[in-house]
């Protein structure tokens, strides 16, 4: 047989089919992958809630209790929606018929010829230029002035709520990932660890016969990187294939859980899940190199 | 080349192994070690070769004295002898050639530089035709003359082998011997540990005999 034939022999064996441990590997990267994505859906949705909302102002001008021809809510809107068109950094401004107001309360309390006898608020809804500054407090005295009975509700309280929400579940998605992570490198770790036990006798000859410390680490290195990272890969690929095919059944129409954030991933955001086979592989040669080393600390 | 004074050797709490051994192999000299089943022969080489420190004593190995040597400078040391053990510990998992190529590659060889000098002696050792064998599929013979051509390959400056004709034929242990014997005239210092009587009568060289725990010369070459 010729030099060329001949393929030369790796200094570890190959091990053949998946070992178990790789399965536990790949199941383990494709939950971590799976919280990665998570979290990133949590931040992006958290992200989508607070500009739907900031950027917004509505102002409210209620009936007043005793209707007067000075005093009504027509011309109290009137004086408002002037105020409104000559404060700089409002950016648009819609007045919200009748017939819409009737429409939010009609969920709760029905189409009911009583709804129209409701004294309801008028509604203004006014969006701010991005970057421009209201001075909140003094626009909602002036509007008093001409309005005594308005308010301005420019949705802090419920952006504070949707973002402690969005903010739990993020956190509360890092909390997973983290675990997973931390499950993951103990797998991997563990892994490494048996594989070390199972070519003891490798080791032993290689130091028997002058390798150098540094030799053998790279051997077990190496090893274990390419196949943690391969493991990890498989499981991060399957992980990326839910989100596409979670994405794609929204893209067809399938609608998910109303209030839920639309559960496919970016191209960006996919790229991340490569981050998964990456730190796997780095914690594996991390271990190998280090349980090696250990290792040959303690052979004469 | 290799002193030893006053060794002694326990393993744990146990009892001495080795009591008091000292000799000296001078450079390129051709010796054998025997002794009955349990006498420290496997021990003394395992010394020899740096797998295990002495429990008390002085070795010096090729101008080295041990007991002071850093333990970065024993790979350089071990990579100067070749082992031919008992048990063979041949790696199931590599062909004979891969086999027998393994020192060289420890020592930084091409394998275009040293795929030649690999078949030629594994020719020598009669096992031309099995260079892509691996050992799980070698007879006992078989894998000792692998073990044997691995411990030559690299013409170390030392030579231990124990008990490296007990599982091939006569015809083959004599050409064995002549394998070490060729070895030690290109300046080799080998010391051989066998119960084969008829090989340590033909050879004609220096035995060394473990009692006990304890060397005595018997004969000088």
């Amino acid at each position: 047989m010729s030099e060329k034939e001949r393929v030369r022999g790796r200094i570890l064996p190959r091990e053949k089919g998946a070992a178990p441990l790789d399965v536990v590997i790949a199941v383990m990267a494709f939950l971590a992958a799976l919280a990665l994505g998570a979290s990133m859906l949590a931040q992006r949705q958290a992200e989508g809630w607070r500009e739907g909302l900031s950027g917004r102002l509505t102002v409210q001008v209620l009936q007043p209790d005793h209707p007067t021809a000075t005093r009504n809510m027509q011309s109290e809107t009137k004086a408002a929606l002037a105020i409104l068109r000559g404060t700089p950094g409002i950016l648009t401004i819609t007045e919200m018929s009748d017939a819409d107001a009737e429409k939010l309360v009609e969920p709760w309390l029905g189409a009911d010829a009583m709804v129209k006898d409701l004294p309801l608020p008028k509604l203004i809804d006014a969006t701010i230029e991005p970057g421009a500054h209201v001075n909140f407090p003094e626009l909602e005295a002036r509007l008093k002035t001409v309005a005594p009975d308005s308010n301005v509700d420019d949705h802090t309280r419920w952006i504070a709520r949707l973002q402690s929400l969005a903010n739990t579940i993020i956190y509360a998605a890092y909390a997973v990932l983290l675990l997973i992570a931390l499950a993951t490198a103990a797998a991997v770790s563990f892994a490494t660890r048996a594989g070390l036990e199972a070519h003891h006798d490798i080791v032993a000859l290689l130091h028997q016969m002058g390798a150098h410390s540094g030799f053998i680490a790279r051997a077990f290195e190496w090893h274990y990187l390419v196949s943690t990272f391969m493991a990890s890969a498989v499981g991060a690929g399957f992980a990326a294939v839910t989100f596409l095919l979670a994405g794609g059944l929204e893209f067809a129409g399938v609608e998910a859980v109303p209030f839920l954030p639309p559960l496919g991933l970016n191209p960006q955001e996919m790229a991340w899940l490569l981050a998964v086979p990456a730190v796997s592989g780095a914690i594996a040669w991390a271990t190998a190199r280090l349980s090696v080393l250990a290792a040959l600390r303690e052979i004469y | 080349m290799i002193r030893f004074e006053n060794v002694g050797m326990r393993y744990g709490p146990g009892p001495e192994v080795l009591r008091d051994v000292t000799f000296q192999l001078e450079a390129g000299s051709f010796s054998f070690l025997t002794g009955p089943s349990g006498a420290g022969k496997s021990t003394l080489l395992k010394l020899m070769f740096l797998a295990e420190p002495p429990s008390r004593g002085l070795i010096t190995l090729f101008g080295t004295d041990l007991a002071t040597a850093r333990r970065s400078v024993l790979p350089a040391l071990r990579r100067r002898i070749g082992v031919v053990f008992q048990d063979f510990r041949l790696l199931s998992h590599l062909s004979a050639f891969d086999n027998v190529a393994l020192p060289l590659r420890l020592a930084g060889r091409k394998a275009e530089d040293y795929t030649h000098d690999v078949e030629e002696l594994l020719n020598w050792v009669g096992l031309g035709d099995r260079l892509n064998a691996k050992p799980p599929t070698l007879s006992g013979g078989e894998q000792q003359r692998v073990a044997i051509a691995r411990a030559v390959v690299g013409q170390p400056d030392l030579l231990l082998a124990d008990e490296p004709t007990g599982n091939v034929d006569p015809e083959i242990a004599q050409r064995l011997i002549r394998l070490f014997g060729e070895l030690n005239r290109l300046g080799t210092t080998v010391l051989i540990a066998t119960h084969d009587r008829s090989l340590i009568e033909r050879a004609r060289a220096r035995e060394m005999r473990l009692v006990d725990g304890r060397l005595v010369e018997l004969r000088r070459a």
